[in-house]
């Protein structure tokens, strides 16, 4: 092959076109890590670099020295640490496995042979290499050693220090050999910052379809079809979580199908911002949008989408906030994607906040207690200061910590304002009530008092998403997960009025179906939302709040009467024919919410009919409607399409592009390339 | 793309903080930096996620850059660079996968399936054998430039183009065998 030939191939301008969404996204990245790295400079913080800390994998890529040196040093530093290790292990352990271990050196010391850069990164990164590198079910010795020896790399550690460090201690015995260890480890100054390497490391996803990860989702059976003869009334609380998104959106990023538990149609659903109608006034805070449109996975079927939008604050309008964070720190919020995140995330919130508003950090584990007094935002300097001195570690002694953080809010309660402990954690609930019971009703009783709970999930792996839920529902806050910076953007930036300023309260919806009309019908979502029909009116029943801009959305398929319906007939039971209500037969049914407004205690009711004619609606509605219902098919195939027919992954991408509208942000595009990374994690073997 | 004096204007001004400066930076590089991430993987989508994290990257070290190269050249070198941390981080099967999908997609002609063997081909070849082929061939730089990028000496990139070349040739003879 010549040249000139190569020259064609590789200098091809086939490429397609970046998308604009994805410029959009990383130019706005790139300006935030900007800013960042502008207010680092001007505080020449030593030893947290927060953002170059959320990749893990930072790597500068100037100012490196001549590699010959570091090559020598660091490749001897390396050597002599393995070998000490090795040494240590086997005289600990006869029965080694040899074979594994070779070939994990080898991968260590090829990482030398490249040029090595500034320090702190390059360390993480060698640790990465390691961890990596290591078999799947490692044990703790062997993350110590790869931490052991990851330092020594590239700080330039002299081995003779480390090996008499480890001389001091005596570990003739084998138990406690990894205590030792780590502590001569951390008594080595200029080790201890770097004190996250020596985290066990992580287990290697799986790359399968994950039926029982370790996270923990309630298990919940899906919404059956129900006869409108036995049953025409559906009452259920609204959700504004996305909680379940993120996780999906994560799962298959790695190529993985979430767990169908892990899957809320009803938060896949109403991730995604609608553009309904607003309402007026405050006072009523919301117009539903009703909408009935032909099924498009069973013919003959009619979908009614029931859209809410709540009433936006002006910026003017907005209460004041008083914000109390309690924040995990146990050791196993070190990892990137965890305690950096929850700081990078705080930041952002605070962008949003105005001078008047109050701020307190709370942690627990470890470090337990107060970090942060009540601060003024007003005092920035303060709250950053604080949040950049917090670091992941130590074992979880079980602290005061949640009863702390209320104590905190509640010193500096306003009436006017809004009241909120935001809890962030990636699933350790040790916040000095251990009985779960007791802490939901300890938040409970504290919603009851005016401050309410958001919650946080950050990393996954560990993650109680029951909980989360629980606790969100019963603290009158929402309950998100955030994995990326991008998220956070969304849930404290963007949607920061909606997240901490509730505009209605206990929200519910209740729809009586026209026996009439309608044969069958079946709630897609909103399972662990399920209310009883008597709880509708019952105003001391809690049921989900809806902050200012939110919009819900909740879709029933019905099939009218006559068309094909999956219950048949009882043999014993006669079937009544329904009293003819006049005037009524264009009805499917009857649409009725029940709200308070944030501070009041009696519900207000909305209500309106369901026509059964006047199908359609304007073309921007319509592609809202058909949005929310490519979002809730793909959310009916991840929990297994037991309803969908032969809907596949492609009809939900076809359904999608066309009500992918301007989207603005880039979710909807995310939402497409999230159907397709499913279609093809759904090729892959499952066990 | 800027002139080059008003572009190291550009590189100053963010350098000394300024937000503005730094975006059209950023915004003039965007394309010249996903071609680059393109040639390296091959994938679209691939390459959009390889281009944000590279300007999040150069968000943070535009303070490094010296102007002892040129800037073009510093920022082959970041954008290869996070190629290959990005590789490592990501479980290899989901790549493969996805890239089979795209190449499905788009119907092309003969040529091109031929230029696309070759491109493919060039993927499973080392990190510095596919850099060495895209900065000279691709980029269209001297053995000199591409030394720069790569952090080595000439006579090392021409080595590498040497053996990448030889595995180009046995690839073809191959090819042609089996048809």
């Amino acid at each position: 092959m010549d040249k000139r030939q190569l020259r064609d191939i590789l200098g091809s301008d086939e490429i397609p076109p970046a998308g604009d969404n994805a410029r959009k996204k990383a130019v706005n990245l790139a300006l935030a890590a900007f800013d960042d790295a502008q207010r680092d400079k001007e505080k020449r913080r030593q030893g947290f670099r927060v953002w170059g800390r959320l990749t893990g994998r930072t790597n500068s890529t100037t100012g490196r020295r001549p590699m010959t040196r570091q090559y020598v040093f660091g490749g001897m530093a390396t050597a002599t640490a393995v070998v000490l290790g090795i040494g240590i292990y086997g005289t600990l352990n006869t029965n080694v496995m040899m074979a594994p271990e070779f070939g994990w050196i080898a991968e260590s010391l090829d990482s030398t042979a490249e040029p090595v850069g500034g320090t702190a990164t390059e360390e993480r990164e060698v640790a990465a290499k390691l961890k990596t590198a290591a078999p799947p079910r490692q044990d703790r010795r062997l993350a110590l050693r790869s931490a052991l020896t990851a330092p020594a790399v590239s700080s330039g550690v002299p081995a003779e220090r480390l090996r008499q460090s480890l001389k001091k201690e005596n570990f003739s015995r084998g138990t406690g050999l990894s205590d030792t260890v780590e502590r001569s480890f951390r008594s080595q100054p200029g080790v201890a910052a770097s004190s996250p390497v020596i985290q066990p490391a992580p287990e290697p996803p799986r790359m399968q379809f994950d039926a029982a990860g370790r996270d923990q989702f309630a298990n919940v059976e899906q919404n059956t079809v129900k006869h409108v003869a036995e049953d025409p009334v559906s009452t259920f609380s609204i959700d504004v979580d996305t909680a379940s998104y993120a996780f999906v959106r994560r799962m298959l990023s790695r190529g993985v199908l979430p767990q169908k538990n892990a899957v809320r149609i009803e938060e896949l659903i109403n991730y995604f911002d609608y553009d309904y109608p607003t309402a007026a006034t405050r006072e009523r805070p919301f117009e539903p949008t009703v909408t009935v449109t032909p099924s498009p996975w069973k013919t003959g079927n009619k979908l009614i989408h029931i859209g809410i939008r709540g009433y936006d604050l002006e910026p003017a309008q907005r209460p004041r906030s008083n914000l109390v964070f309690l924040l995990d720190v146990s050791g196993s919020m070190g990892a990137p994607d965890k305690l950096p995140l929850v700081i990078s995330s705080m930041k952002l919130l605070l962008e949003t906040l105005t001078p008047d508003d109050t701020v307190a950090i709370v942690v627990y584990a470890g470090a337990a207690g107060t970090v942060l007094e009540p601060t003024k935002v007003a005092e920035k300097h303060k709250i950053l200061a604080a949040l950049d001195r917090l670091h992941a570690g130590g074992s979880t002694a079980g602290a005061a910590g949640i009863r702390q953080a209320y104590a905190l809010a509640e010193g500096t309660f306003d009436k006017k304002a809004v009241n909120r402990v935001i809890l962030a954690t990636d699933g350790d609930f040790n916040v000095g009530i251990s009985n779960r019971g007791e802490l939901k009703g300890f938040v409970e009783r504290k919603r009851d008092s005016g401050v309410f709970l958001s919650v946080l999930g950050f990393g996954q792996g560990n993650l109680n998403d029951h909980l989360m839920q629980t606790l969100a529902q019963n603290g009158n806050g929402i309950a998100a997960h955030i994995d990326t910076l991008n998220e956070a953007r969304k849930v404290l930036v963007e949607e920061a009025s909606s997240t901490l300023f509730p505009i209605a309260k206990d929200v519910k919806i209740q729809v009586e179906f026209n026996p009439e009309t309608v044969a069958e019908y079946r709630l897609i979502g909103y399972e662990t939302r399920a209310l009883r029909r008597e709880d509708f009116n019952n105003d001391k029943v809690d049921a989900g709040d809806i902050g200012a801009g939110h919009t819900v959305t909740a879709i029933y398929e019905i099939t009218p009467v006559g068309g094909e319906r999956i219950i048949g007939d009882s043999r014993y039971r006669k079937a009544e024919t329904p009293k003819k209500a006049a005037g009524l037969a264009d009805e499917y049914g009857f649409l009725k919410i029940r709200y308070k407004l944030p501070d009041a205690d009696a519900s207000r009711l909305i209500s309106t009919p369901i026509k059964a004619s006047g199908e359609g609606a304007a073309a921007r509605q319509m592609r809202e409607v058909r949005w929310a219902t490519a979002v809730a098919a793909f959310g009916q195939l991840l929990k297994g399409g037991k309803y969908t027919g032969g809907l596949s992954y492609d009809d939900v991408i076809a359904m999608a592009r066309a009500a992918k509208g301007d989207d603005e942000f880039g979710y909807r595009a995310e939402f497409i390339n999230l159907v397709r990374l499913a279609r093809s994690a759904s090729a892959l073997p499952r066990n | 793309m800027t002139e080059p004096s008003e572009q190291s204007a550009l590189i100053k001004q963010a350098q000394s903080g300024d937000r503005a400066a730094f975006e059209s930076l950023v915004r003039g590089h965007y394309d010249v930096m996903y071609r680059m991430a393109f040639k390296w993987c091959g994938d679209k989508a691939d390459a959009e996620d390889i281009t944000q994290n590279a300007c999040i990257k150069l968000a943070r070290s535009i303070d490094t850059f010296r102007f002892q190269s040129e800037f073009l050249t510093w920022l082959y070198r970041l954008v290869i660079n996070t190629a290959k941390d990005w590789a490592k981080a990501r479980p290899r099967q989901a790549v493969e996968q996805t890239i089979e999908i795209e190449r499905a997609e788009a119907p092309v002609g003969e040529d091109k399936v031929y230029a696309r063997q070759i491109m493919a081909y060039v993927q499973t070849m080392s990190d510095r054998e596919k850099s060495a082929l895209f900065l000279v061939f691709g980029e269209g730089l001297s053995h000199r430039q591409a030394a720069t990028v790569m952090a080595c000496r000439e006579s090392t990139v021409s080595w590498y183009i040497h053996e990448a070349r030889k595995k180009l040739r046995s690839f073809q003879e191959l090819e042609r065998r089996h048809g």
